[in-house]
């Protein structure tokens, strides 16, 4: 009977165990979610003949996206969730919209030469821009947004290090009154127009913000001050956020939407469902069988699509050594460094196959970087063919054959590799884009395969493929062969992309291909030309580098993909853009009943 | 322990009647005949995948997502790759996953764990706190960690998630089941007489770790391996749907399992077949190692000795 | 027996230390790391690169690096600002003291973080638990007891199948027929909820909580009833052929009370050790449940810092969940020694 005493014990003992595990689980949620302190007040002006008087619906929509943002920054982060979720809240000077023109936003216009605001000095070419701000901005807590904070956050934005094409050329910015800021360049910066805006440069509060803890670490970042058309009411990690109208945002009506919910589902399956099943209303960037299906009319969901492109599908061949990092040594790429390599890998791609058949449709064949307003029919760069002969004769003239009848080739006089060496390489992917990426790349890789090319196939996460060097970044240490995935710049302007990618004497890391040698200087010369006002002077040069790019192939454009996102039928006023995020208008969306 | 002594005198008496006897039991048991028939015709076919005339790697774009037909039996994926074939060859994979699996922790655990269950002491302590400490890592998430980095470690061989990878990646975590099982087998028998007196005869450790005392562990070692492979081929479709599994285009029945569920109710086909084949394979297996259990199990077959 | 607690307890440090060295030297060589949030498309200068590394410790030996996560640099001048002058004492307080360092992802501090997942993990593990058991003791005694009556023969051909089934696939199965195919005939919204713990923006109310739990909770059930079941059927057997069983019933004793007095009392010792070594998957949680149904727990967060590289949190993870089964296997022992007078504590 003893024993029989310990299992009462026991019982009891692991009963209140289970039943405090249960208590503390449900504990912190108990509490009913806090009402947003709308006010008394209701605002009538778009639902007035409502028969209940007091109670007005309120308007609500559910965005789905994948992951969990980690900040309300755009800066320090790669989702691209971080930017949607801080244009809620946060306003820039400046922006741009669907199609591709600038529009003030804290400012009260963008500064031209027309207008008086970009002057530039003839003789040295420095430029002085001058931005005139609104004086009805106000943040969350009453205090007014004011130059103090443009130059609070770009101040906080120098010390922290990062580079970009402003950092470089500005000379100083400084505060001429509380609403009036002075920007000067060492030369004309072609992207003045957002020197401070785009979808990544919110501005903050100088008041709330902790200069000391660091643009990428200070606490704003995750409690937002809000100067946009939402206030931050509740944030879940990774379960959901929500935004609140901000009833003082300074556009008079707006925004129209009450509350405004980021829901966070990982499966792209039940995304879709809940799409059907009425429980959410923006399913941001589905996959390509999905925003198929949101083309199809009468189900409840429609699709939305950004006017221009903006990503091209590209292929970064590295055509140096694996693991030969920019730098003092150059040890060729035994197989890439011939550029006649390099053109019959892409004249054996079908790149429409793989637009119409893999990626359904959503994509546009892209042979230049220049393919898209203001530049003109690639600068007249005809498209290339796709020819599997043309491509086994090229690739028989680089000195690649199969002789012993394996399948794969092996070096027979050809210019960077010893004799007999094999023709193998790893042909590397991101995991994040899913299945239309890995099809894509296994049909590329068959058709190098019928070339007598073998690929090792390979898929990472983006955060090693794209890491830092010391964290064993793959690309910066230049330890791939060739990888595929979807680059291009953001905003109008590819200066600083130019820059970044194909600069060779910059600092920059991100020349992938590790492209040197004459062409290549010749293209950082050309790049220094762009910093003018000479539009149609710059035109050329483009064009110029268009040739280059051409002829070189320091890396292959495949195609470009617009952005994508399903709707619910309610939805109205949703501009999905190829130059900022989806949220930039979030003000302007409304639901229709 | 009399008992364990007779089976190991009658063991040592009689191997032509124990087989015998423990084959006369399995074939008793009607779930585990059935489920080695069928193992058997999925490692046949399997093993017959080159007769297809569809290749499993190449596309054939056209044809991509056709529902099964007379041409394609259990249709086609994404690429136009026939399913059926890509079954075959990802059987292949599953089921090689699921035995190097086995064999990974049987070469780490059956050594540790004989060593540990012979030696005692200071030994069976160092390894027993191995043996622990392995167990207590939470598999599933030590899994993932493992495959990450694995994945891009430039190594021979483990690059790209290749079968090896993976088995090793689960081989890691399944062999302290293995030591155990063994340690435990070896503190029953080490004090035996018969153990005893081959000390005396002045045979080598080895030797009565090899050829004394591991034997009579063998029964349960089988069913644990048994057991083993389902596990491992299950492990593998549960990483393989978190991204950190076999690679493609190396198909395997976890990641073709794990690329349908996408287009679950567009195309069910591509995971109605994959799921059955891990469905048949798993509980097989399942119930070949419960039949095992039962014709190896000493108190059964002493009984039936007995009688 | 205080004593044998007590030295349980004291094996375990070193137990939890080699796991964190093995650990910590895993993570150390893989690729990834904590300047990677400022790569794609951005670039970071050589110098700004230098001072963080010398700023989050990384310029440090590995046993350098070790020491000061396990036991922080509070003791020790570093160089903070990363201008390569070791200036003041470090702000680290080690793992020791709780301090698991910050989140690469959205550098907030790891502990806080897990802390705010546990609960909803805790939660959905912890009911799934005792759903489980509340279906699988009793099938698996029933089943023993009556061993091959046509109710043992179904229930253990259905715990084979049960444990064939791959999670994952019968999750989204789940969702298609529960979520996507039928719908509430009042409201002729979906019978069940497609994920989530609770409808977001609605009051507390206890049936909404049960709806989102009921499939999640399905899904991780079935295999885990399978396999208790079948334990439980075993263990069962096993006791009620063993000699003193039989004796009992030699001697005329009631049927019933030889069960329930004799078998299933000894049969419950490997249940509750086996319901120990199972606990930790309450705190650990199950990363496929909670990817499925977007379930805001442990499993999503470390998948997720899997997915980014983001070590310390994986760390952070890992350390505890150790440290979980670490636990949860010592009770399982002092409970075994506890309730089988046989066991010695030695």
């Amino acid at each position: 009977m003893a024993q029989l005493g310990r299992y009462r014990l026991l019982t009891v003992l692991i009963t209140i165990f289970i039943v405090t595990a249960f208590v503390v689980g449900c504990a912190p949620q108990e509490a009913p979610p806090e009402q947003p302190d709308v006010e008394d007040t209701t605002t009538d002006d778009t639902t007035d003949d409502t028969t209940t008087d007091d109670t007005v619906a309120k308007t609500s929509i559910i965005i789905l996206i994948p992951d969990n943002p980690a900040e309300f920054h755009g800066y320090g982060a790669g989702t691209g969730f971080e930017e949607a979720i801080s244009e809620m809240v946060m306003l820039s000077v400046s922006e741009i919209d669907d199609l591709g023109n600038y529009f003030p936003e804290l400012a009260t216009e963008i500064p031209t030469v027309e207008n008086g605001g970009v002057v530039m000095d003839e003789e040295t070419w420095e430029t002085v821009v001058t931005w005139h701000l609104r004086e009805d901005v106000y943040w969350e807590d009453g205090e007014q947004v004011t130059a103090d904070d443009v130059i609070f956050t770009w101040d906080a934005f120098l010390a922290a290090e990062i580079w970009s094409s402003a950092t470089d050329a500005t000379e100083y910015v400084k505060k001429i009154d509380d609403f009036t800021i002075e920007v000067k360049y060492y030369y004309p910066n072609p992207e003045y127009a957002i020197h401070f805006g785009g979808e990544d440069f919110p501005i903050f509060a100088e008041h709330f913000c902790d200069a000391d803890q660091g643009y990428y670490e200070w606490d704003c970042n995750r409690q937002p001050l809000s100067d946009g058309p939402y206030i931050l009411q509740e944030w879940v990690a990774d379960d959901h956020l929500t935004f609140v109208r901000n009833e003082n945002y300074y556009e008079e009506g707006k925004p129209y939407i009450d509350e405004v919910i980021f829901r966070i589902v990982p499966q792209e399956s039940v995304k879709r469902a809940m799409m059907d099943e009425g429980d959410a209303d923006v399913h941001y960037w589905p996959a390509e069988n999905n925003a198929l299906s949101y083309m199809e009319e009468g189900n409840g969901t429609k699709f939305a699509i950004s006017p221009t492109e903006r990503w091209v599908m590209k292929i970064f061949p590295n055509l140096k050594a694996r693991g030969d990092t920019p730098g003092e040594e150059t040890i060729p790429h035994p197989i890439l460094a011939d550029k006649r390599v390099r053109k019959a890998l892409r004249m054996a791609i079908d790149v429409d196959t793989i637009i119409n058949d893999i990626f359904l449709g959503f994509g546009e064949p892209v042979w230049s970087e220049f393919f898209r307003p203001p530049f003109e029919d690639s600068c007249g760069i005809p498209r290339p063919a796709f020819d599997m002969e043309a491509a086994k004769a090229l690739i028989k003239e680089a000195g690649w054959e199969d002789t012993d009848g394996d399948g794969v080739n092996e070096c027979h006089g050809c210019l960077y590799a010893e004799e007999g060496d094999l023709m193998t390489m790893e042909f590397m992917i991101y995991a994040e884009y899913g299945e239309t990426l890995e099809f894509a790349h296994q049909f590329i890789a068959e058709a190098w395969a019928a070339l007598g090319i073998e690929t090792k196939l390979s898929i990472v996460e983006g955060a090693v493929l794209w890491a830092q060097v010391e964290d064993g970044g793959i690309e910066l240490a230049g330890n791939f062969d060739i990888n595929m995935w979807d680059n291009g710049y953001g905003g109008v302007d590819p200066t600083s992309y130019l820059w970044d990618y194909y600069y060779y004497a910059s600092d920059s890391e991100w020349n992938l291909a590790n492209w040197t040698g004459e062409e290549a200087e010749t293209v950082a010369a050309l790049v220094d030309e762009l910093y003018s006002t000479d539009e149609e002077y710059r035109m050329e040069v483009f064009c110029d580098i268009a040739w280059i790019l051409e002829e070189e192939l320091p890396a292959i454009e495949l195609f470009s993909t617009l952005e994508m996102f399903g709707l619910s039928d309610r939805m109205q006023g949703v501009k999905p853009t190829a130059f900022d995020i989806l949220t930039w208008n979030v003000a302007d969306w409304t639901v229709s009943e | 322990m009399p008992r364990k002594a007779d089976v190991k005198n009658k063991t040592m008496k009689s191997p032509e009647t124990m087989s015998s006897l423990v084959w006369r039991r399995f074939r008793r048991h009607p779930g585990a005949m059935a489920g080695a028939i069928i193992l058997a015709i999925l490692i046949l076919s399997v093993l017959l995948a080159g007769l297809s005339p569809f290749d499993p790697e190449i596309s054939d774009i056209k044809n991509r997502f056709q529902p099964p037909s007379g041409n394609h039996l259990f249709g086609t994926d994404g690429l136009g790759r026939d399913v059926l074939v890509r079954i075959l060859y990802g059987g292949r994979v599953s089921l090689s996953v699921g035995f190097l699996v086995v064999g990974i922790s049987l070469a780490i655990g059956v050594p540790i764990g004989s060593a540990a269950g012979y030696f005692g002491g200071w030994v069976d302590n160092v390894l027993s706190k191995v043996i622990d400490a392995t167990m207590s890592l939470p598999a599933l998430m030590f899994m993932i960690l493992l495959s990450a980095i694995l994945r891009e470690i430039d190594a021979p061989f483990l690059k790209s998630n290749s079968t090896l990878t993976i088995s090793l990646v689960l081989g890691v975590l399944s062999w302290p089941t293995a030591a155990r099982l063994v340690r435990a087998i070896f503190f029953t028998f080490r004090e035996m007489e018969y153990v005893t007196a081959a000390k005396a005869l002045g045979a080598s450790n080895l030797r009565i770790i090899i050829s004394e005392i591991l034997p009579n562990g063998l029964g349960p070692i089988i069913v644990e391996s048994t057991l083993g492979i389902g596990y491992a081929i299950m492990e593998e479709s549960t990483l393989s749907f978190l991204g950190f599994g076999i690679m493609p285009p190396t198909p395997s029945w976890g990641n073709m399992l794990d690329k349908a569920q996408e287009h679950l109710s567009q195309y069910p086909w591509l995971a109605i077949f994959p799921g059955l084949m891990i469905f048949l394979a798993i509980i097989s297996i399942n119930f070949i190692g419960d039949g095992m259990r039962d014709a190896l199990d000493p108190y059964k077959i002493l009984a039936q000795i007995d009688e | 027996m205080g004593q044998y607690i007590v030295r349980r307890l004291l094996q375990a440090i070193p137990m939890l230390l080699l796991v964190s060295i093995l650990l910590f030297a895993l993570v150390n060589v893989a690729p990834g790391g904590p300047l990677s949030q400022f790569s794609r498309s951005r670039r970071m200068t050589a110098e700004r690169a230098e001072s963080l590394k010398r700023q989050f410790g990384l310029d440090k030996p590995l046993t350098v690096q070790y020491i000061v996560w396990l036991a922080g640099n509070d003791w020790m001048a570093i160089d903070t600002d990363g201008n390569g002058i070791t200036d003041s004492y470090g702000t680290r307080k080690g793992v020791l003291r709780g301090d698991f360092g910050f989140s690469y992802q959205n550098r907030e501090p790891v502990l806080p973080q897990i802390m705010d997942r546990l609960p909803n993990t805790v939660y959905l593990m912890g009911l799934t638990l005792i759903v489980v058991a509340i279906i699988a003791i009793p099938i698996g005694i029933i089943s023993a007891v009556k061993q091959y009556s046509a109710f043992d023969i179904t229930v253990t051909t259905l715990s084979f199948m049960g444990q064939a089934i791959p999670e994952f696939w019968l999750g989204l199965i789940l969702i298609l027929i529960f979520y996507v195919g039928l719908d509430n005939p009042v409201t002729g919204k979906s019978l069940l909820p497609g994920g989530g713990m609770y409808t977001i923006g609605a009051e507390f109310s206890l049936i909404d909580r049960i709806r989102h739990l009921i499939l999640p909770v399905s899904m991780g059930v079935v295999g885990w009833v399978a396999w208790w079941s079948r334990f439980l059927r075993s263990s069962m057997l096993e006791v009620i052929n063993q000699d003193y069983i039989r004796t009992a019933r030699a001697k005329g004793q009631n049927e019933r009370k030889v069960l329930y007095r004799h078998a299933l009392k000894n049969a419950l010792i490997p249940l509750v050790t086996m319901i120990m070594i199972d606990f930790p998957y309450v705190f650990t949680g199950a990363i496929v449940v909670e990817q499925l149904f977007s379930w805001p727990g442990m499993g999503r967060m470390y998948y997720d810092a899997a997915t980014s590289r983001d070590y310390p949190m994986l760390m952070g993870v890992l350390i505890l969940g150790s440290m979980v089964i670490i636990l949860s296997n010592l009770m399982a022992d002092i409970i075994y020694a506890y309730l089988d007078p046989r066991v010695r504590y030695d």
